[in-house]
């Protein structure tokens, strides 16, 4: 895979912006898997919407979509 | 002020063991980064949207650039984020009756009032201070100009800003009985102060002012002194609403 | 001495009213049984009772200090227990019994062994996980737990035993039972058992009106039916109805139904009198009774008399 010019101009920048991103998304996917109650919506919807939408996916997860007991 | 104390520590276990604090700290500090990689990429991604047939002068990106992105992720989703994580801060606990037992116990009501408005405004504070530094610091490594020479002062309505909203938010909650009527109620009031600001005679008064200046102050165009009465009535109106929600908790029924 | 008094206290809700001026008294020691039908206004009035809840007319008072809406001072008197307790669900039982006591001010130096004693008592001394994992019944024990932590002059238990098992209810009531010593206890209940089993004292709430308030013992006296029940072997049956009508006719027995194999009898005057007279015919006519007794009354029929 080759990475693009801009990508390596601003690894400075990419790199922690990268490794916040992932590790949001792994935070939110082990909680969705571990908790399987919702406030609505079931564990494959918040699966798709964690891992496939950056940054606003395991926000909007902890937000509305973990359920009352968490 | 005993009740106050253990009460915040309660409050700070809690942001902490149901991750909000987390939540909110990490997404600052995308911000901090994202803010000036924005201003970098930018031009690039105007000039690859065109293509390279037509020859556009595109202005080099400086510092300005760098902190107008970061004002606007900031003024624009980031404390929105501080509303919808603590909107249901007090309607939470009084619909679900779990501060029933501590006020049998004792627990004097204001001090609930009063602790949750101090983590709160304090995370929003952190948050903020976190991710201007992370915006700072990359903006001093990639934008090497005197074009911001006034960063600090600048952050210093931002900062007072996020005092009132987080009295907004804490007021709105403690008016509605669920999570959603205290976000429609903050969202519809900072809607509101916004059109007000329509207004020029008004908008020297408006706390939404705060938010809208901070650039020109850093460049200097713009002088913290003439934010003078909006910054007084906005912490005014942040004592007004705390005393507030305060004598709205002490008659709720629990 | 009595530690708490209501005096002719009114509650609307709209314009509905719950409660029309009701006057109670609790003496200090007892433990008092508050009875009602679901939705009569119990858990409204211990609300009220714990400043939760404002008063559209009357004044409660505690130890003789009135009760105020909001912050009231007689709440450091007083530990509640509502029927369905609500905690932090992110703290631990330990956790949690540690705030409560730090905000009625138990000196820290006590605090922890005081924590820990409480949940032995309750059974909970081992629980680590998160109050959000509880069952319905460690949410019972350990709402106890919080309502006893402040050593109350007064507890405040609404409907503490209708979510809990037959064994779960009486080990409750052996915990209130224990504690009758040092605490005044109130407990709402629709069960009456539950009262019968361990209350002295009885109030009983009506479409918004008391309609008793005194020892479970006057009450029983109040409401004493004179009824007695006789029991024959089948065969005799007939010589023992010839009895009856005859001591209808006399006047010494008003009526008597039969069900399953026994006959009861209500009857006006002494119970003694109406034994001799009884026992004496039988005698005449060469029958034996297999069972004699008068019978007390229970709660549930007096409830259901004066609910009518």
């Amino acid at each position: 895979m080759e990475i693009p010019e801009i990508v390596l101009d601003n690894l400075l920048l990419f790199i922690p912006l990268i490794l916040l991103e992932v590790g949001l998304m792994i935070t939110a996917l082990i909680h969705v898997l571990k908790h399987p109650d919702y406030k609505f919506g079931n564990k494959l919807m918040w699966i798709l919407i964690v891992v496939f939408i950056q940054i606003i996916g395991p926000i909007v997860y902890f937000v509305f979509g973990r359920g009352e007991n968490e | 002020m005993k009740d106050i104390y253990y009460f915040t520590k309660k409050e700070l276990l809690e942001v902490w063991r149901t991750k909000r604090l987390l939540i909110l700290l990490i997404v600052f500090i995308i911000f901090g980064i994202l803010s000036p990689l924005m201003a970098k990429l930018t031009p690039e991604i105007l000039k690859s949207s065109f293509g390279s047939e037509i020859q556009l002068t595109i202005p080099e990106p400086t510092s300005i650039d760098s902190w107008v992105q970061f004002y606007k992720n900031i003024t624009q989703m980031g404390i929105y984020i501080l509303v919808i994580l603590y909107s249901n801060s007090v309607s939470g606990e009084v619909s679900r009756g779990s501060l029933t037992n501590l006020v049998t116990k004792g627990l004097n009501r204001s001090a609930v009032i009063t602790s949750k408005y101090l983590v709160i405004a304090m995370q929003g504070v952190v948050a903020v201070c976190l991710s201007f530094s992370i915006t700072a610091a990359y903006t001093a490594y990639y934008f090497p100009d005197n074009n911001s020479p006034h960063i600090v002062i600048a952050l210093v309505p931002l900062l007072i800003f996020i005092l009132f909203l987080s009295a907004l938010i804490v007021f709105g909650s403690a008016i509605s009985s669920n999570s959603f009527a205290g976000l429609l109620f903050t969202i519809t009031t900072i809607a509101l102060f916004y059109l007000m600001n329509l207004f020029e005679n008004i908008s020297k008064f408006n706390p939404i002012s705060l938010i809208g200046e901070n650039v020109s102050i850093l460049q200097g165009e713009t002088q913290l002194n003439e934010q003078y009465w909006a910054m007084s009535i906005s912490l005014l109106a942040t004592i007004f609403l705390f005393s507030a929600a305060i004598s709205v908790m002490n008659k709720k029924k629990l | 001495m009595n530690i708490l008094t209501l005096e002719n206290v009114s509650k609307k809700f709209g314009e509905k009213l719950i409660l029309d001026g009701i006057n109670l008294t609790v003496p200090e020691g007892s433990i008092y049984g508050f009875v009602g039908k679901n939705g009569a206004g119990k858990t409204t009035t211990m609300k009220m009772v714990l400043g939760l809840e404002d008063l559209t007319e009357g004044s409660i008072k505690i130890k003789g200090e009135s009760v105020t809406f909001g912050n009231t001072k007689t709440n450091q008197w007083t530990g509640y227990l509502p029927d369905v307790p609500e905690f932090y669900g992110f703290m631990s039982a330990g956790e949690y019994l540690k705030l409560c006591g730090e905000i009625t001010g138990i000196p820290k130096s006590e605090l922890s062994t005081k924590v820990k004693s409480m949940l032995k008592k309750v059974g909970l001394e081992d629980s680590k996980q998160p109050i959000k994992k509880f069952s319905r019944g460690m949410k019972q024990r350990l709402g106890a737990a919080q309502a006893l932590l402040n050593e109350p002059k007064l507890l405040i238990c609404d409907e503490p035993t209708s979510a809990l098992d037959p064994n779960g209810r009486r080990e409750f009531l052996d915990l209130l039972y224990s504690l009758k010593e040092n605490v005044t206890i109130i407990f709402s209940t629709h069960i009456l058992n539950d009262v019968e089993r361990i209350c002295d004292h009885v109030g009983i709430l009506n479409e918004g009106k008391i309609i008793a308030d005194t020892t479970l013992t006057d009450l029983k006296k109040q409401f004493a039916s004179s009824k007695m029940e006789v029991l024959m072997e089948a065969k005799d049956n007939v010589l023992l109805e010839d009895i009856l009508n005859r001591l209808i006719h006399e006047g010494k027995v008003q009526t008597y139904e039969k069900a399953n194999e026994s006959y009861f009898v209500s009857y006006s005057g002494d119970y003694a009198d109406l034994l001799e007279e009884l026992y004496g015919s039988c005698k005449k006519a060469h029958i034996v009774p297999n069972l004699l007794r008068k019978i007390e009354p229970s709660l549930e029929s007096i409830f259901l008399e004066v609910t009518r």
